[in-house]
Order: structure tokens, then C-alpha cells, then sequence
């Protein structure tokens, strides 16, 4: 059984936006986890993370439900949000997304971390870092647009 | 409905192993997931073996809460998203360091003084 595809499958459990925000750092980081524990301790290791992973996914969905959004905003801003002008919901979160080059979702995943960090300044009442982030986001964004019209994606 | 509380310096409660062990590790500099993960195995002398859910449920709720933020590093992958202390979670750390101390400063009073 491979433990990557359970991980990533268990991930499933947790609440969209906080998926969004962090799955792939948690599966990047369970990934180097393994690497170091394949020679000691595997199998414990493993049962670890899966629990960890139905405990956490609880905890989350109860945090999700009883949070404030505009508090629960500050580390998880909401995805609907960030979804570019024009593109439509199934372009942007749907199946066919995965269908679209690696090049593509690289550029459109970098104005979506730009995005959260700019919420995540204004938050926090750092404009001038907000500026930053919004002006990198806007330049991001175009070139993000192009990247789809070159692999005659819709924009 | 939902209320918010902010917690302030005078009504802080204890801060809980994994979020004093992430505060302690970000303290010394900034860090990403796993680096994370090897440094609180490392502080804790092995005790503490924090899992993924763990760890990144933890850094939300710090999030949430202005204690750390995210930190843009030039020369690595920008998939690598590492984690750095803010003013307001140093505060706090300080805070529970100080804590600590005073505990422990009266626990080995009162061992000292049972002794004799």
C-alpha cells in the first residue's frame, strides 16, 4: 500500500478552503518525513500521521463551523475570492483543471499564494507589503492569462 | 452567535506543548513544514515527535491569531512556505518563558524546602 496515495486521500477529509491553504504543504513535508523514517520506525511512523490526520481534519471542521469567517480569514482566505475575473468555477476548481499543463497551474498557484499573502498584509495592516504583494500579483496574473491563451485554455 | 475573544497579555492562558515548542523552534529563525518537525524533535530531545496534522493545524491557529506569518524565502522553492515569528508571537513566548521560569523558580523552593 502506498502511503503517499492514503495521505493524500485522507487529506480529502478536511475542509475545502483549509485544503486549499495547506495540503500540499503537509504533503511536502510528510513526504521528507518518510524519506527520513523509511530506515527506522516506518510503520509506527505511518499510523502517526494517519491518525493525526482524522484528529486534525476534526478539529478543523469544528474550527470551520464555529469560527468567525472574517477571523478564520486571516490564515485561510477564501478561495472563491481569489478566483480570477472571467474564469468560470469549473475552469478554476473543476475536474478539467486537472487537465491543464504544469505550467499553467505553477503560474496560476503563484497569484493565488500572492493573493492570500496580500489578504494576509492587509489583515495585519501592513499596506505598503500589501502594495508589493498586489502589484507582483497583478504582473502574475497577466502572465498567468497569457500562459492560458498560448495552451488555448479559457481565460 | 459567535464571539471573538482576544486575548490579551493579562488573561493569557498557558500556551499548549505543540504551540510553545513551534514558538520556541520560529524563534531562532524562520522555518517551513518539516523543518519545523526536525527542530521540535531536536528541542525536545526526541520526546516530541509532532505529525503533519498537528503541526499545520497548530501554525493555522497562529496564523489566525497574528503570532506568526508567512515568510517569503528568495533563494528556495517558493512551494516551500516557511514561517516566521511576529512581534505580537514573541510577546507571547516571552510571556510563557517567563511563566515557566517562575513556576519552576517555585517548585525547586518548595523542593529545597521539604529537604531540610
Amino acid at each position: 500500500m502506498d502511503a503517499k496515495k492514503v495521505y493524500e486521500a485522507l487529506l480529502g477529509l478536511y475542509p475545502r478552503d483549509y485544503r486549499d491553504r495547506f495540503a500540499q504543504e503537509m504533503l511536502d513535508a510528510f513526504e521528507e518525513a518518510l524519506e527520513q523514517r523509511r530506515q527506522r520506525g516506518y510503520a509506527r511512523f505511518v499510523l502517526a500521521e494517519l491518525a493525526g490526520l482524522f484528529i486534525g481534519a476534526g478539529f478543523e471542521w469544528i474550527a470551520k463551523i464555529t469560527a468567525d469567517p472574517a477571523v478564520r480569514g486571516r490564515s485561510l482566505p477564501d478561495r472563491l475570492l481569489t478566483r480570477p475575473p472571467g474564469v468560470s468555477w469549473e475552469a478554476h476548481y473543476g475536474p478539467s483543471a486537472s487537465m491543464i499543463p504544469e505550467e499553467v497551474r505553477a503560474a496560476e498557484q503563484h497569484v493565488d499564494l500572492l493573493v492570500q499573502r496580500m489578504v494576509y498584509a492587509i489583515s495585519h495592516h501592513d499596506f505598503e507589503r500589501a502594495r508589493q504583494y498586489s502589484n507582483q500579483e497583478r504582473e502574475a496574473r497577466e502572465h498567468a492569462r497569457l500562459l492560458r491563451r498560448r495552451f488555448h485554455l479559457a481565460e | 452567535m459567535r464571539h471573538v475573544v482576544q486575548r490579551t497579555d493579562g488573561d493569557a492562558k498557558p500556551l499548549s506543548e505543540p504551540v510553545l515548542l513551534i514558538l520556541t523552534s520560529l524563534a531562532g529563525q524562520p522555518r517551513h513544514g518539516y523543518a519545523l518537525i526536525q527542530d521540535i524533535e531536536l528541542l525536545s530531545g526526541g520526546r516530541v515527535r509532532m505529525s503533519t496534522g498537528t503541526l499545520f493545524g497548530a501554525l493555522r491557529r497562529l496564523l489566525e491569531d497574528g503570532w506568526i506569518e508567512p515568510f517569503e524565502q528568495e533563494d528556495t522553492s517558493r512551494q516551500k512556505q516557511a514561517y516566521r515569528l511576529t512581534g505580537v508571537g514573541r510577546r507571547q513566548l516571552e510571556l510563557e518563558l517567563d511563566r515557566m521560569k517562575q513556576l519552576t523558580r517555585a517548585g525547586l523552593a518548595r523542593l529545597r524546602a521539604s529537604e531540610v
